[in-house]
């Protein structure tokens, strides 16, 4: 009998939601209010930790006929990462150089991280997407809707 | 009522919200027709230019987004092969072998005008029964509120592709994250472990965005490198031929059950709490097959499969939108993404929202209903662009849909504290996606969760008999209906293991 990935994940949820359960014992009442404010969320993690406690039993018990396996399409994770990287440098330059830098940057960052482009036309294409999404998106929410986005700490703009 | 309705219509042919209306439609168009690219995404999308809007005019370019989106997916339908939208699923299975036979311009335009119809029949339900149903609403106490939400989470739950389990605990994933922060009636902090960053809790729509938004762009980056479903196949840049608006119309209004009969499922499912546009086509569509005098002709082009599909995925959304007007629960992602921007705008949906706010209620109808003309305006001009709109790579959707999702989120408080929630909730959503938790149940719990506290305490505070939930009526009827839900899921779930232990072979 071994444990797959779904009795991982209920094993996980399971720590946690007993974890937070006790938490929610621990918070205080109040004296106008006859349930305190941890009664709704217990209610919550027990429905989680038992419904967690039951996938590992199912995992456990599932027996795994080869058709399991199947025929799963192809997929790229590492453009998954790639991407989740390049989104995250986002939100983290964006505080520092602000909007407009940091759109152009992301943009063009990841549309060449996802299809990186070989000739000279392509990347003039790659920029001019990258520069008019910035501008674009400034213009309209900045000037027109009177939406306020994000100054940079570095640049001043 | 219609006195209302006329003021509606007269309302929202004002330049400042029938251009909202009609850019939302066009947006919504495109964004349905681009395959990857959901109505949810779209609405997503145009959330943020919503924010400096007028509140009606902002939701007047959310519905238009979902009207025009519920018929754009029709166009990669019969192109591609595959639906540019979940919501036109069944369309793809009589609309690309028709166009494969040498009809796309039928095969697109059938989906069009049964769109159209479809839509303005369920119109008539949404302006004549969405007022009951709130009357209904409002007899509600706290314990009927408590039992309907469990209901609707129930029925989210139950309907859940993967399994059940993991639609529960996808629910109560949704609701755990509503409790943390401070809580509502005593606002005393819950498991923020002294954090600042989590003391207020989780914005609600920066939550949605993430989990949505980055769920779907992620698993669509998994595939960038693979052939494109049937490619192969596609008909992009095809011409359409010849052909008479006259006689496609013809061709639908011979079969009028079949237009009415697709319309009250789409609208009826539409109703229900989060089944969604998907399971409405494919619900219509094999109601039409047993129905037919021709069913051996469904999936090789028959217009009847093409009429049912989109008559029903444009009246689901009228049946979406009854539901957040009537009782404050979101029909589907689209309406928890307005139900998000009402709130923004300070608006409370729920049974007091028509008769507290009729010019927005009747604003919303006739947003609806001059939707349907604005998309078929926008259809017939602009057919050649749609045509080509499907080929544009993922590699510039993406990158561009993800600058709009980070304006969203910042814009909602002008903090950098939702662009990190967003992406928190990214990954979350993209992990939970890839371990196979449906996301529409997490969704639900999290638009509910605050109102299911809210009433649960209420219920308690007004009477501690807890034996109140089953021996009130409408509460006890409700709640037995959330326990069917949940035991036909199970019992449906057992046929499905035992049909497969039955069909695989002995070794």
């Amino acid at each position: 009998m071994s444990i797959g990935r779904d009795g991982i994940t209920g094993l996980i949820l399971f720590a946690v939601s007993l974890f937070l359960l006790v938490k929610s014992f621990q918070l205080p009442s109040l004296p106008i209010v006859p349930v305190g404010p941890g009664f709704y969320p217990a209610i919550v993690l027990s429905l989680l930790a038992a419904a967690s406690a039951l996938l590992v039993l199912q995992d456990l018990l599932k027996r795994c006929a080869p058709a399991c396996a199947g025929d799963a399409p192809r997929r790229s994770y590492r453009l998954v990462v790639i991407a989740f990287a390049i989104v995250g440098a986002y939100v983290v330059l964006l505080p520092l150089v602000g909007f407009r830098v940091a759109t152009v940057l992301f943009v063009g960052a990841l549309q060449a991280a996802l299809g990186r482009p070989q000739t000279a036309r392509q990347w003039g294409v790659l920029a001019a997407i990258a520069l008019g999404t910035a501008m674009v998106s400034y213009f309209v929410f900045e000037r027109y809707l009177l939406v306020l986005l994000p100054r940079g700490a570095w640049t001043g703009f | 009522m219609l006195d209302l309705l006329w003021n509606g219509l007269i309302n929202i042919a004002q330049w400042k919200y029938l251009l909202p209306l009609f850019a939302g439609t066009f947006i919504g168009v495109i964004g349905g027709s681009l395959p990857g690219v959901t109505i949810t995404m779209t609405v997503i999308v145009v959330l943020p230019f919503t924010y400096g809007l007028d509140p009606l005019a902002g939701l007047a370019a959310m519905t238009g987004v979902y009207v025009g989106g519920s018929t754009g997916g029709l166009i990669a339908c019969c192109l591609l092969g595959i639906p540019g939208s979940p919501s036109s699923i069944a369309t793809t299975f009589d609309g690309f072998p028709m166009a494969r036979n040498g009809e796309p311009g039928r095969a697109i335009w059938l989906g069009v005008w049964a769109s159209v119809w479809g839509g303005l029949l369920g119109a008539l339900f949404l302006v004549f029964l969405t007022g009951p149903l709130a009357a209904i609403a409002l007899e509600f106490g706290p314990w009927e509120y408590f039992s309907l939400f469990v209901l609707a989470m129930a029925m989210v739950a139950g309907l859940s592709e993967s399994s059940l389990l993991k639609g529960l605990i996808s629910t109560a994933i949704g609701l755990l994250i509503t409790v943390v922060g401070h809580d509502p009636i005593g606002s005393v902090p819950r498991f923020t472990f002294g954090s600042a960053f989590i003391g207020g809790g989780f914005p609600f729509l920066p939550v949605l965005i993430g989990i949505f938004a980055f769920a779907q762009i992620m698993t669509d980056l998994e595939k960038l490198n693979s052939p494109r479903g049937q490619a192969a196949e596609s008909l992009v840049g095809v011409k359409l031929e010849r052909f008479s608006h006259l006689k496609v119309n013809l061709e639908i209004f011979k079969q009028p059950f079949l237009l009415a009969w697709a319309t009250i499922v789409g609208l009826i499912i539409g109703i229900l709490p989060a089944i969604g546009g998907s399971a409405s086509s494919v619900m219509a569509y094999d109601q039409a097959k047993k129905f037919s005098k021709t069913p051996d002709r469904f999936g090789k082009g028959h217009p009847e499969g093409i009429i049912a599909s989109e008559a029903s995925n444009n009246a689901n959304v009228s049946g979406s939108l009854m539901t957040i007007m009537a009782f404050g629960i979101p029909g589907d992602a689209v309406t928890a993404v307005m139900l998000g921007a009402m709130t923004i705008h300070g608006i409370q949906s729920g049974p007091l929202f028509i008769s507290q706010n009729p010019d927005i209620a009747y604003g919303i109808y006739a947003a609806y209903i001059l939707a349907h003309p604005c998309m078929l305006l926008i259809c017939l001009a602009l057919m050649p662009l749609m045509l080509r709109v499907t080929s544009v790579p993922m590699a510039v959707l993406a990158p561009v849909v993800l600058v709009l999702c980070v304006v969203g989120a910042y814009a909602l408080n002008n903090t950098m504290q939702s662009v990190y929630v967003l992406l928190l909730f990214g990954v979350v959503g993209y992990v939970l996606v890839k371990l196979g938790f449906p996301l529409a149940p997490l969704i639900l719990g999290l638009i509910l969760g605050d109102q299911i506290e809210i009433n649960l305490v209420r219920a308690i505070m007004t009477d501690a008999n807890p034996w109140l939930f089953l021996t009130r009526p409408i509460s006890g009827l409700l709640l037995l209906a959330a326990a069917t839900s949940v035991g036909l899921a199970i019992w449906q779930h057992w046929r499905h293991q035992k049909r497969i232990a039955e069909e695989a072979p002995d070794f």
